[in-house]
């Protein structure tokens, strides 16, 4: 009825007062209130998440109205925990509630877009009669045409265009690419594959079978932490955030809990209600720090002296003054404290902590016949004799292919030939009095750089006689940290309140401003609770610790004091590292389609530090040197090296992947090979050694800036690389993409280089094409040539899973892709066809030469046991898989890539599946996937169809052990016959537990023990995740050469750098400020922790986001820093180095402590960001301030633990050590740069030009 | 002004004007009911501020409004004996008060419109425009007492003996616009202007009018719906 007439009742209108008057009932027309019922309607729910790198991982209800999604509201029908322990759910944050606003967004990519005068020139080609890959060509051969378009890059001028067309572009480019210069010229960069494994896995499958390079992210972001596989062999493996509840007492450091893990971040607050103590160290006055008992306000990038001073009273205190039976329990089980290190004589007549004793030192190898060197050795007080137990790396590769092959790869300890029990001396001094002056190089700022210390040590027989001085790695610690054991050592701390003596409480608090006693109580209640409560004991680290260059002293410094307190492995006890570490649980399931391994091995991998560092020429500008970073006592054989040098050497010797890896074609190499009478692959590695000793084949990391070597075409998807992690962002846009750029630096002190050629001239845009694939637009869509618009994670079906809890939970189509959208999957499927048509014409079936690094978890991983021996250098022959990279030959059929992606290849049932060095029959889940995917004729038979992307979840889930409990049980049963333990039982109960797709809609499950984890799954949910429990609970050793926690690293550069035992190094102060301090410019360190409206550049761009933040980008200043550069809050501010600049809104904050300008992560440059007065570019993003320098020590490779995986080790790109100017900008100054392209901008991308110009007028000087 | 154009702008167009303000306001109300508001912008600008200029404006506007009801449409005076030229004087002297409190409150909130950008941002076209029509109503409004107050000082009242007559026509549809014939041009466009005002009524946000909610007043204490619906 009317709204009016339905008012006019003034006569029929019933009152019914109550109360006396004083309330009345009445009956009024109450339809207005559909409107906010209507609000929340919804025609349909459907289960997703959000595939974003925030480890959240939390399910999500997706409302669906009128055949859009309206809005997002949290899953609580988690499976529970047990009733001891809180929930995991309801799980999200303000972040992920506000996605549906992309989805209809003005960011929105609707469909596939590309650079127009790419797009005229590709079709004046083909409208000449050419086709794809001849218009290619003839637009790469022609320098102006290619300059025409590569050089506007940035600056808009996209068109839309199809599907049909973008693709047969791409692939062309990909074709043409694979036929001049190789596959191995092609790259891939996607992050974080267990936000959306199904999408991660399109891209990497495709450039997988084309034999293109798949980069590593995890090292690259700096979120690996390279001290955990140092001293665990192991990439990353944390507690669940429910384990924090299981604490009961945590250290917080370098994390903010609340901001980065909302919502799992109530486990703290909670634990806090059961009495668990929480000590916060953080600079800043964080949201974490107002819950803790005590804030550390540690001075930024110090965390190592603070934890070596609580490790000093630790060990003083639990293992001098008094042994704490608890802890040397562990320490002789667990760790490599018992283990025998060599003592050597350096040239100066001081002694100087070598490399381990190993079984091929002792006299008849200590009985060892199988890969003695890689099997280490301890003191035995029951026999008083040297013993090699069991457990080291060496026993891990022994051949255990006879059925009656007893394996004593375990950490039981046992003498290794006799299997009698053995008690591990962990200290000399309960045997001997004698001691050795050993010196220990130091790092710390104005100290002397070595201390020399006594240390306990005895003498051993040595094989083909003579004896040598060695000591346990538990006595080396205790001298190392200073610490007094009565041997009347000058050198040893009088008491924790000696200042002058490392790594003394006292010691401590002029690095990083804590008081002792804070530090001693802290280390004192840490520790007594961990021995009272048998390890649970917490530390919970992340990017503010783990960002730094020496981020692996932090971390190790953090880790030592876990390790000697028994926590890891322990329910609710050890290191807890969060940052970027999602865990993708059904990694078996995973690898095999991600790889391509089910049609062809090895994929070509590569890690991104390198890749980035030295293909943007970041090399170019290194301002820093390696020597002074060489401890005192180093042997010091690349001496005068640089860092890029140290590279080349490591690809060199196989330690490190390449791409490309050679200045020559692989497939002409494989066919040059055979050509030259090399017919196996073994025969061709020997061929390619010789050619490599003469010079006739060069690695291209040795001239890098040869366009034979550029990498020529790269893909990006699901990822911002050039708005987010592009570490050095204007290095990027000037060399790899020859765009505008704000580097102000000409770059030539990378020229001292000597294994990397230098060319006076620098390369400008290296890339000939490349390929965005998301569903927003952001500056690596705005960078790239052709834009493919992506589903969102409302709009397709994939995998999620995380390590912040055990569950796995899928993304759902709850809509159609929208507009000419498509799941990453179809895309490159849509790409795959395009390339096998135009393959079959130019490419047909070739040979790929792959070289592979010497990689972890393989036999290959026991490359050089007793000391690097260089074939560049004439030291040794070249051996490929001993010294130098494997050799490996891969066929490609370059016309069946179609064929090949969409099915499930044969190499599974031929070669079964596996990790980490554990491989299992799979031929019956093949089958399984053959009735329930349904099968398609290929040129290898009929195959599974993975065609569609919910059947490539389903052959994910089918193929896991995490969630098929019949291949756990056949995975435990191949990991009983590699340790000789018994492990069944761990998943015994969940034998018959397959997931589908269609079970995760209806529920997350829970994930089963698996062994490619060290943390035991209870399916009651009672006990917690955390790592190292099958290891010190089953006893499965870590996949290290000890085969223990490692404290101490022999490998020979890490003793180079000093770093065989942790120490405390420095920040490092980058020499890349600006030569002229301006007026009211400050001089700050530059630090980007992960903040609040954001998940990277996710989320922060969004309208809700960017209301309640600050509208745009901006960072945060102290008050006293403010006010001296005269910055009111909310003003504009300019942060600048010779990197670039970037232009940013102040926040005024006591929070911050002076010296410090904190810009939360990756604000992008796409929403409210001006130009830079000094630069004339836009503003910049983060990393327009910062350069990565790499450390040489990650580059480590073949050497058990130190070997190279893909996101397993290898140099992260570290950027926390930057330092900037800062200054207010007036409004005036700030310019919008709008405008039109000028001819005059386009021929000048670079700001340095202009910028010297204009510093030489200011100052009168002559440039 | 010719006697066609008179009729036609004193005598078909007030009726074209209320027609549109009562009809238009239904419909409105029928059609538009998440759309009927003041749109206020109130949270958006300064508290003080807003005190003043939004209080002067209402109470300004109110007054000047009742005072045209009450002195040309009722008996009211007559009632209390009041001689037309003291009536006179006291509709002189109320209106050029209010007159100026509105004018001061209604300049104050047209500067606000234009100086404070997040008010500029917020408002429609329609807010500033009915603003400034309403302003310059009210400008010709005080206009007219330059005419009013010599007239008055002589005794003479005769205009508002004719606007008296000419209202009362209107209102009982017994039009007569020829009493206008003679009447000063600045009191027909602030006529004009006026009417209009009514006939831009239900496209405004001046239909918040109808529902003040007066009922506040009287209503008890608490008031809960009966789940059925009328």
């Amino acid at each position: 009825m009317s709204y009016l007439l339905d008012r006019l009742t003034f006569f029929r209108r019933p009152h019914e007062p109550f109360s006396e008057g004083h309330g009345e009932k009445i009956v009024e027309d109450r339809r207005w209130e559909e409107a906010y019922r209507n609000r929340w309607r919804h025609d349909k729910i459907a289960r997703s998440t959000h595939g974003v790198n925030c480890t959240g991982s939390c399910s999500w209800r997706i409302h669906v109205k009128d055949g859009v999604v309206v809005f997002e509201t949290q899953a609580v029908d988690y499976p529970r925990n047990g009733p001891e322990l809180p929930d995991h759910e309801p799980r999200g944050c303000q972040r992920g509630a506000s996605f549906s606003w992309y989805l209809y967004s003005p960011h929105r990519i609707k469909y596939p877009m590309i650079r127009r005068r790419l797009l005229e020139l590709y079709r004046a080609e083909r409208a000449a009669g050419k086709d794809p890959v001849e218009a290619w060509t003839g637009i790469q051969s022609d320098p102006e045409k290619r300059r025409y378009y590569t050089a506007v890059r940035g600056l808009g001028g996209f068109v839309r265009t199809t599907w049909e067309e973008s693709t047969e572009i791409i692939a062309a480019a990909n074709v043409y690419t694979i036929k001049k210069y190789g596959p191995d010229r092609i790259a891939g960069f996607s992050p974080i594959p267990a936000m959306s494994m199904v999408s991660f896995s399109s891209g990497s499958r495709y450039l997988s079978l084309i034999g293109a390079t798949m980069l590593s992210f995890y090292d690259w972001y700096c979120d690996l932490p390279p001290s955990s596989p140092q001293t665990w062999g192991e990439q990353t493996d944390v507690p669940e955030s429910a384990a924090w509840y299981q604490a009961s007492y945590i250290i917080v450091a370098g994390t903010d809990l609340p901001t980065t893990r909302s919502p799992d971040c109530h486990f703290y607050s909670e634990a806090r209600y059961r009495g668990t103590k929480v000590v916060a160290v953080a600079p800043d006055y964080s949201a974490l720090t107002k819950f803790a008992d005590l804030w550390m306000p540690v001075r930024a990038g110090t965390d190592a002296a603070l934890f070596m001073a609580m490790t000093h009273v630790v060990l003083k205190e639990f293992f001098i003054d008094r042994r704490e039976s608890y802890f040397i329990d562990y320490a002789k089980h667990y760790t490599d404290l018992p283990m025998q290190v060599l003592l050597r004589e350096d040239a100066d007549g001081n002694w100087v902590a070598d490399r381990f004793l190993r079984a091929s030192d002792l006299p008849q190898q200590a009985g060892q016949s199988e890969n003695a060197e890689w099997k280490t050795v301890v003191y035995d007080t029951h026999t008083e004799s040297f013993r090699c137990p069991n457990g080291s790396i060496g026993f891990r590769w022994e051949d255990h292919s006879a059925a009656n092959a007893k394996s004593r790869w375990n950490l039981k300890m046992e003498d290794a030939v006799t299997g009698e029990k053995i008690d591990p001396s962990l200290t000399a001094l309960d045997e001997t009095d004698e001691t050795s002056p050993v010196m220990f190089p130091h790092f710390a700022t104005g100290e002397a750089k070595t201390v020399i210390r006594k240390v306990p040590s005895r003498l051993v027989d040595l094989e083909g006689g003579g004896q040598a001085r060695v000591c346990t790695v538990f006595d080396l610690l205790v001298s190392h940290y200073g610490v007094d054991r009565g041997l009347n050592d000058e050198g040893t701390a009088k008491s924790f309140d000696d200042t002058d003596t490392p790594y003394t409480p006292a010691w401590q608090e002029a690095i990083t401003g804590i008081k002792p006693a804070d530090v001693i109580r802290t280390a004192r209640e840490f520790a007594d609770n961990a021995a009272k409560t048998k390890g649970r004991s917490m530390i919970i680290m992340g990017a503010g610790t783990n960002h730094w260059y020496h981020d692996d002293m932090g971390y190790r410094a953090v880790i030592s004091l876990v390790e000697l307190c028994g926590c890891v492995g322990q329910v609710g006890g050890g290191w807890a590292h969060y940052v970027g570490q999602e865990r993708l649980r059904p990694l078996a399931g995973f690898v095999p389609i991600m790889a391509a391994l089910d049609w062809s091995r090895p994929p070509r991998q590569m890690n991104g530090t390198s890749f980035w560092y030295l293909h943007t020429d970041q090399w170019r500008y290194e301002r820093m040197q390696v020597d002074p970073l060489l401890s005192p006592t180093a042997r010091g054989n690349y001496r005068g090296h640089s860092f890029a040098d140290y590279n080349v050497a490591a690809a060199r010797m196989g330690w490190l992947p390449t791409a490309p890896h050679f200045n020559r074609n692989p497939l002409e190499l494989a066919d040059q090979a055979r050509k030259e009478g090399a017919k196996t692959e073994g025969e061709v590695a020997q061929w390619l050694a010789g050619a490599l000793e003469k010079g006739d084949v060069r690695l291209a990391f040795e001239d890098i800036d040869d366009p034979v070597n550029w990498p020529r075409n790269l893909f990006v998807w699901r990822g911002n690389l050039i708005g987010t992690s592009a570490k050095g962002h204007e290095y990027f846009l000037k060399h790899l993409l020859g765009a505008q750029n704000a580097v102000l630096s000409e770059g030539t002190e990378g020229a001292v280089g000597r294994e990397i050629k230098w060319h006076e001239q620098a390369p400008v845009g290296k890339l000939d094409l490349m390929v965005d694939c998301n569903f927003r637009l952001n500056s690596t869509g705005a960078t790239a040539d052709i834009v493919l618009p992506a589903a969102t994670w409302y709009e397709k079906d994939d995998l999620n899973t995380t390590d912040m809890h055990t569950f796995i939970h899928p993304l759902t189509a709850a809509i159609d892709p929208a507009w000419d959208s498509r799941s990453d999957w179809q895309a490159y499927r849509t790409i795959a066809r395009q390339f096998s048509k135009l393959a079959a014409k130019h490419l047909g079936k070739r040979t790929d030469l792959v070289a592979a690094p010497l990689m972890h978890d393989t036999p290959s991983e026991l490359g050089q046991a007793l000391g690097v021996k260089d074939w560049g250098h004439g030291e040794v022959r070249c051996m490929p898989g001993k010294n130098a990279p494997q050799v490996k030959l891969v066929e490609r059929d370059y016309a069946l890539i179609d064929e090949k992606f969409e099915t499930i290849g044969p190499l599974l049932e031929k070669l079964g599946n596996g990790f980490e060095g554990i491989n299992w029959d799979t031929r019956a889940e093949v089958a399984w996937l053959a009735t329930h995917n349904g099968t398609r004729t290929t040129a290898a038979g009929e195959r599974p169809l993975i065609d569609r992307d919910e059947k490539v979840c389903d052959a994910i889930l089918a193929l896991a052990p995490e969630t098929n409990g019949e291949v756990a049980m056949k995975a435990w049963q191949i990991e009983e016959h590699h340790t000789g333990l018994s492990l069944t039982h761990l998943v015994e109960g969940r034998r018959d537990e397959h997931m589908t797709l269609h079970d995760l809609k209806a529920q997350p499950r829970r994930c089963l023990t698996a062994p490619n984890a060290s943390g035991i799954i209870d399916p009651k949910g009672e006990v917690t995740y955390n790592f190292a429990m099958t290891n010190v609970h089953e006893r499965i050793p870590f996949r290290t050469l000890t085969g223990r926690a490692q404290f101490y690293q022999d490998h020979e550069w890490m003793l180079d750098f000093g770093e065989g035992l942790v120490l405390f190094r420095p920040p490092l102060t980058m020499d890349a400020l600006l030569e002229h301090k301006r007026a009211g410019e400050l001089t700050l360190r530059f630090l980007t922790p992960h903040g609040k409206w954001g998940i990277h550049s996710t989320y922060q761009d969004n309208l809700r986001m960017l209301n309640l933040s600050r509208g745009g980008p901006h960072a945060w200043i102290s008050e006293v820093d403010a006010e001296a550069a005269g910055i009111r809050d909310n003003d504009w501010m300019e942060i600048i180095n010779v990197n670039g600049a970037t232009v940013v809104r102040a926040v005024v904050s006591q929070k911050i402590p002076r010296g410090v300008c904190l810009m939360y992560h990756a604000q992008e440059k796409t929403v409210n960001v001006p130009g830079s007065p000094t630069t004339h570019r836009r503003g910049g993003i983060l990393n327009s301030v910062t350069r990565v320098v790499v450390k040489p020590t990650h580059m480590i490779g073949g050497y058990a633990q130190q070997s190279w995986g893909l996101n397993y080790y290898g140099p992260v790109g570290s950027q926390r050590d930057t330092m900037v100017r800062v200054r207010r900008l007036s409004d005036q100054n700030v310019d919008w740069l709008e405008g039109p392209l000028t001819e005059a901008i386009e021929r000048e991308p670079s700001a340095l030009g202009r910028f010297r110009r204009e510093t030489a007028d200011n100052l009168g000087e002559k440039s | 002004m010719n006697s066609t154009w008179n009729l036609i702008f004193f005598g078909v167009y007030p009726y074209l004007a209320g027609t549109v303000f009562l009809v238009g306001s239904i419909l409105r109300y029928e059609f538009d009911q998440a759309g009927w508001s003041t749109y206020s912008t109130q949270l958006l600008a300064s508290r003080r501020y807003m005190m003043w200029a939004s209080n002067l404006w209402h109470i300004g506007i109110l007054l000047v409004f009742l005072g045209h009801f009450a002195g040309m449409l009722t008996p009211v005076f007559e009632w209390m004996h009041v001689p037309v030229v003291m009536h006179q004087w006291i509709a002189f002297t109320a209106g050029t008060t209010f007159g100026v409190i509105a004018m001061i409150g209604g300049l104050m909130l047209l500067l606000r419109r234009y100086v404070n950008p997040a008010v500029r941002a917020a408002g429609r076209f329609s807010d500033l425009f009915i603003l400034v029509w309403l302003l310059v109503t009210l400008g010709l409004g005080l206009g007219t007492q330059a005419i009013t107050l010599p007239d008055l000082l002589h005794g003479n009242v005769a205009n508002m003996d004719i606007f008296r007559a000419y209202l009362e026509g209107l209102a009982t549809f017994r039009p007569h616009p020829e009493l206008l014939m003679k009447i000063p041009i600045v009191f027909k466009v602030h006529m004009l202007f006026g009417m209009t005002v009514f006939l831009l009524f239900p496209f405004t946000r001046l239909v918040h009018i109808w529902t003040v909610p007066l009922n506040y007043l009287v209503r008890r204490y608490e008031v809960v719906r009966a789940r059925r619906t009328a």
